[in-house]
């Protein structure tokens, strides 16, 4: 680490944040000065702002606390690993709450003007043209969060010290722009607003070749690749008159496929079918096993997602540290199936 | 061996993944494939249920 080569230093004071370029190949190190003070964070590509670090792509990947050897990711359908986490002492981040906004502090507290996160990325950001309709939710990093047994999103007090830091790898030439989070009135940075220190450096081969490979599909699509590749500038929205739907894969056809089970198979079957889902028809027992179970056992977690994520392309995005992203695949799976119309066959 | 028929109804891209995966040799057939995920399913819920 002490062979990094440091390129620039910066203290974000209270209520500040600041609009940095860091280039493919530098660090950014976000750094606790005195300890408790909650970073948020966003990146866009530098060469093209429609393309951001998106939350819920993050989320998805890598859960709700993202960490050392996670990624940042850009929304769909760019899907691209913008940032690299190379370190993080702390190991406490939040994707799950959005940035604070102008309209909590007044709700919740009456303040006419307060320091809230959306408008401090929006003055930052302001120095390379954006708008306050470009900040886009923001990567919490040492916010303490977690979700109760009833769903809902809570935070905690954090336990950083002075020092605590994390440090960022940008895989692209990005805008990083982290902020001071505004909220001294809530838990997130413990009732208190703190300095940050931001250093960049040159990372260096070491540092480099810590970072896993991403996959490079040709579903990360670029505006090359957008049948409308043109940026809207003005506010209005007007119907296309020349508009023609062209939606992927339509009109969905569906095929019967029969098939044959035999008496064992089809114990095996009404072993495991889910007519809590699919219902069941008490009359021909048999019959109904068939509505729709084996093609979520076949499409959502059977033999054909198993080969397929690991055949094809050879991408299978568990590799990437992403142990919530397969279970919730495995959620989307049962989703998709739970979608599929189903019809009884004969017997 | 009495045999039942149940009919699966599944859409374009749910067959192009079966007949990928019947491309990469994991079975011969659809239906062969469509009998062996029930097996592997019912076998894994079967541990499941025993732990």
């Amino acid at each position: 680490m002490s062979s990094r080569q440091v390129i620039s230093e910066f203290t974000l004071e209270p209520g500040t944040g600041k609009a940095i370029e860091l280039l493919k190949g530098q660090i950014l190190r976000i750094e606790q000065v005195e300890g408790g003070q909650c970073a948020d964070f966003n990146a866009f590509n530098l060469h093209d702002y429609k393309e951001f670090m998106h939350c819920g792509r993050t989320r998805t990947v890598h859960g709700f606390h993202p960490t050392k050897g996670t990624f940042m990711w850009s929304a769909p359908p760019r899907e691209r690993a913008m940032l690299y986490i190379l370190e993080d002492t702390v190991g406490r981040n939040d994707v799950l709450f959005p940035r604070c906004s102008a309209y909590v502090y007044e709700a919740s507290y009456g303040f006419a003007v307060h320091t809230n996160c959306h408008d401090i990325q929006a003055e930052a950001q302001r120095e390379y043209g954006l708008t306050p309709d470009d900040v886009h939710d923001s990567f919490n990093l040492f916010m303490c969060t977690g979700v109760d047994d009833e769903g809902h999103a809570f935070m905690t007090r954090q336990t950083t010290k002075k020092g605590d830091h994390v440090d960022l790898l940008a895989l692209m030439d990005v805008l990083a722009v982290p902020n001071v989070c505004g909220a001294d009135v809530m838990k997130t940075s413990n009732f208190a607003l703190k300095p940050l220190k931001l250093t960049v450096f040159a990372a260096t081969e070491a540092d480099l070749a810590q970072v896993p490979k991403t996959p490079v599909l040709a579903s990360q699509r670029t505006p090359k690749d957008f049948r409308n590749p043109v940026i809207k500038t003005d506010r209005p929205l007007r119907r296309d008159p020349a508009y023609r739907p062209e939606f992927p894969n339509t009109p969905i056809v569906v095929t019967d496929l029969p098939i044959e089970l035999s008496s064992d198979e089809l114990a095996m079957f009404n072993a495991v079918k889910r007519s809590d889902i699919y219902g069941d028809d008490d009359a021909a027992a048999a019959v109904a096993a068939a509505r729709g179970d084996i093609r979520g056992l076949i499409v959502g977690e059977g033999v054909i997602g198993r080969a397929s994520s690991t055949g094809g392309t050879g991408v299978n995005e568990t590799t990437h540290r992403a142990p919530r992203h397969a279970q919730n695949r495995t959620e989307q799976g049962r989703k998709a199936v739970q979608r599929l119309t189903s019809q009884p066959g004969h017997t | 061996m009495a045999e039942t028929v149940v009919k699966l109804r599944l859409n374009q891209q749910q067959l192009e993944l079966m007949d990928r995966t019947i491309a990469q040799g994991v079975a011969p057939d659809r239906v062969a494939l469509v009998r062996l995920a029930l097996r592997e399913y019912a076998a894994a819920h079967k541990a499941d249920a025993s732990r």
